[in-house]
């Protein structure tokens, strides 16, 4: 540290400094960097086809990433996201099934999705911010209950018989050229930015995650903010829930096995805060990039799933690092 | 002894000690007095081994020293104890004075012999501690004991003391100047940072006064008047601390009847405050008087008694609602209660007003408001820098504390509650503080201070509350405030 002070001019505090504008690239760049490297390899890597299927690919990451942004920024985690994804993708199948499967069983779908992440955001919400029991005990064991009621109802096997038209409209649909996921990905990215940066909810989200005797001392109501938190984060894993089913064009229990990891793997790689309080949708949209960008290479370039694994274990660690320093400053 | 010149740190390019020469001898008591932000921290930081210095020359004992970690320093013989402890809250008294520092034979730890030493060592102090009690279950001052006599086990020919007695009541800060007299005896090198101009007149026998980063100059504390030093501090003749305060009590705004707190840590407390008037809350750390403020604003859970606000009586007092009924609360903490350290000014300045119309309408946060919004406050204030992005934890101490009372400027509440409005911060922001008190009372606001400086209830209160052991024992009138008053009533006794 003393070093590159001291070739540094004096400059005064305002404004932003090379460093930190650096600072701020810095994952765009690592992402340049990632996929120019993936493309000395294996030159498929830079093809216009493969922008777009990292681009899709990241959008259902982003999805996830966000919503686990959003009690990532109090403090909180959610253990049960992934689950609660595998839950809302059998629940919503058969729920359409048993509507007959036609374009308006969609609907019931839906209705069933709302409704159970509904239940499980409410849940961890009020068992978190209510009778205040610790956010990993308390996800880790809705994650349990969810994943047995996803294998019970399910028995195990997916659910088929699913309307065509939800993979046609909401899977490989597009609109100016853009896959639909996108779109949704970024609809969602807009209006949790907004919820962020201009409602009162978003601040406080901040101000708990920072502080939170300093945010009951402000007067804020910390036990609603944290249930509305937790509640739009089961449902935002339900909206990616049913974006992945109608991926796969059936309900499968086993959606959502590494998706926990990797949603809260995106976010603080993007540099949301695990100690609450510092990030953004921003930081979880750049980050399920990053992940995305560096997967997709690696399936590219035939590296194996297990190494996969280790590689992105690595990442959330070496991301860790980096942010602690930073924030040592 | 210890000599460093030219010292030189920058942050960010901005430089947090600029060229200061500081030197040390055996058996002196140097203290080193700043504003906040002034260098003092970073200065004995740097000498303590924490970070490296930029620029500078640093001698111990004639030896040159080119680089310097905390593990180093404790070894050549420099030993500090930081305002933030570094103990283990679940080892006992013992056990954290030897950490890292374990005796054994073999396998086995000394339990006996290390026992035996840590006694001798406290007893040399003259402090008294529960040797097998856990640090956890022990008040701040004994924690601060057990640190400074943690920092004595390696017998340090230096020792730096950051602010010793900033938690301390009076009685428990006159053990640690006698402390310092011993060690001093014993040839130890003192440097001690401290705001109190009364401790750096007793205790040391130089001070170097530092402003902006820069050493403005080093003086014999006996040769210099207390009006020098804080001219030398703030760079400008300081004509008064505490500013003459106006009262009218009026209208009475607050009262409290037979509060009893859940937790017994206030029993039975009745007072009120009026419009017009600073009431004042005295007693020791632990006497209950930041509980009743807390528990006034719903901090605390209330097991009896009665809040009414005007002749409102409140049911039960939250935070949220006693915002909205016009009561503001200052913790004494600012750290752990006060602000969100991670988040820039601006937020911090308006995290309890943004219900007001000024920057929301429903649940929609206006924004693009807020700079406008907190500009008057922070500018009344005087926050340095204006910078209202900046992360609050960049400020300075005196400037966090700015921070937190700009909220109760965002709009006029009728009663604040202040509790140790001026702890930790220097003599120019404490002078700040009071002239905010004085403006808030003579527009006609209640204000309660809290606060275990005499001084500051001596010459601010119109009347004083003396609390002992959760209850109030005493209430003075301006005309009976004295130091002697005032204390006598501190164990509870009649004077």
């Amino acid at each position: 540290m003393s070093t590159e002070a001291k070739t540094q001019p004096i400059a005064q505090p305002s404004g932003l400094s090379p460093k930190e504008i650096l600072r701020a690239a810095r994952l765009p760049i690592a992402i340049v960097v990632v996929l120019i490297l993936f493309g000395l390899v294996e030159p498929r890597v830079l093809s216009f086809g493969n922008f777009r299927n990292i681009a899709l690919q990241a959008s259902y990451l982003a999805i996830f990433a966000m919503a686990q942004t959003m009690v990532l920024l109090t403090r909180g985690f959610d253990l049960s996201l992934g689950y609660t994804v595998s839950l809302v993708s059998v629940a919503a199948s058969m729920a359409m099934v048993a509507m007959g499967g036609g374009d308006v069983s969609i609907l019931y779908g839906v209705g069933a999705a709302v409704l159970i992440a509904g239940a499980i955001g409410l849940a961890n919400g009020l068992l978190i911010a209510g009778i205040g029991i610790n956010p990993l005990v308390t996800t880790l064991g809705m994650a349990n209950m969810v994943l047995a009621l996803a294998s019970t109802i399910s028995g195990g096997f997916p659910v088929t018989g699913l309307p065509k038209s939800l993979t046609a409209e909401f899977a490989e649909g597009s609109l100016l050229a853009i896959p639909t996921p996108i779109w949704i990905a970024a609809l969602v990215f807009v209006l949790l930015f907004l919820t962020l940066k201009a409602t009162r909810f978003g601040r406080s989200l901040y101000i708990i995650g920072a502080n939170p005797r300093a945010a009951v001392a402000a007067g804020i109501r910390t036990v609603p903010v944290l249930v509305l938190a937790y509640v739009l984060c089961a449902l935002l894993a339900a909206l990616g829930a049913l974006l992945l089913t109608a991926r796969t064009g059936s309900g499968e229990p086993n959606l959502g096995g590494n998706l926990t990891l990797e949603a809260i793997a995106a976010a603080v790689v993007g540099g949301v805060r695990l100690s609450g309080g510092e990030g953004g949708v921003g930081a979880a949209v750049l980050g399920a990039l990053f992940v995305t960008v560096l997967s997709n290479g690696m399936n590219l370039v035939q590296i194996d799933g297990y190494l996969q694994q280790i590689c992105l274990g690595v990442i959330i660690i070496v991301s860790l690092i980096v942010n602690r320093d930073e924030a040592r400053r | 002894m210890l000599e460093v010149t030219g010292f030189t740190k920058r942050f960010r390019g901005i430089a947090a000690l600029d060229n200061v020469d500081f030197s040390l001898n055996e058996g002196e008591v140097h203290a080193l007095l700043g504003e906040n932000g002034a260098g003092k921290s970073t200065l004995i930081n740097l000498i303590a081994g924490t970070f490296p210095w930029a620029e500078g020359v640093y001698r111990i004992n004639g030896r040159t020293i080119t680089s310097l970690t905390p593990q180093v320093a404790q070894e050549i013989g420099i030993a500090a104890v930081f305002q933030e402890f570094s103990l283990v809250p679940d080892l006992t008294v013992v056990e954290n004075i030897f950490l890292g520092r374990e005796q054994s034979s073999g396998l086995f730890l000394k339990r006996k012999q290390m026992r035996q030493a840590a006694a001798e060592l406290l007893d040399s102090l003259g402090f008294h501690l529960p040797l097998d009690e856990k640090v956890a279950f022990l008040s701040r001052a004994q924690k601060q004991m057990v640190e400074i006599a943690k920092a004595l086990r390696m017998r340090p020919k230096v020792l730096i003391l950051d602010e010793p007695t900033a938690s301390l009541t009076d009685g428990e800060a006159e053990k640690l100047f006698n402390a310092v007299a011993l060690l001093k005896a014993r040839g130890v090198g003192i440097i001690y940072v401290s705001h109190r101009m009364s401790e750096i007149r007793n205790l040391s026998d130089r001070v170097t006064v530092l402003r902006g980063g820069k050493k403005i100059g080093t003086v014999v504390t006996a040769e210099i008047s207390d009006e020098g030093l804080i001219e030398m501090m703030v760079g400008r003749p300081v004509e008064q601390l505490f500013p003459k305060i106006e009262h009218k009590p009026g209208a009475v705004r607050l009262e409290v009847r037979d509060l009893t707190t859940e937790k017994h840590s206030v029993i039975g407390a009745s007072f009120t405050a009026r419009a017009g008037e600073v009431v004042g809350l005295a007693g020791l750390v632990g006497c209950g008087r930041s509980e009743l403020c807390r528990a006034v604003f719903g901090l605390e859970t209330i097991e009896a008694g009665t809040i009414s606000l005007g002749d409102k009586p409140v049911e039960r007092p939250t935070p949220t609602s006693m915002l909205a009924a016009n009561v503001c609360y200052f913790p004494a903490d600012r750290g752990s209660e006060g602000l969100a350290l991670a988040r820039s000014a601006r937020e911090n300045a308006t995290m309890s007003s943004l219900d007001l119309p000024a920057l929301s309408s429903g649940p929609v946060l206006k924004f693009w408001r807020e700079t406008e919004a907190i500009k008057e406050p922070l500018g009344n204030l005087a926050l340095r820098p204006m910078a209202p992005e900046r992360r609050a934890s960049a400020f300075s101490g005196g400037n966090q504390q700015k921070l937190m009372l700009a909220r109760g400027l965002m709009k006029s509440f009728d009663v604040y509650l202040f509790d140790e409005p001026t702890v930790g911060i220097d003599v120019g922001a404490k002078a700040d503080v009071y002239n905010l008190i004085k403006s808030l009372v003579e527009a006609g606001a209640s204000v309660v201070v809290s606060t275990s400086e005499l001084p500051e209830l001596i010459n601010l209160a119109s009347r004083v509350y003396v609390m002992h052991e959760g209850k109030i024992v005493a209430e003075l009138a301006q005309h009976e405030l004295s130091e002697a008053q005032v204390l006598s009533h501190y164990f509870g006794g009649h004077a």
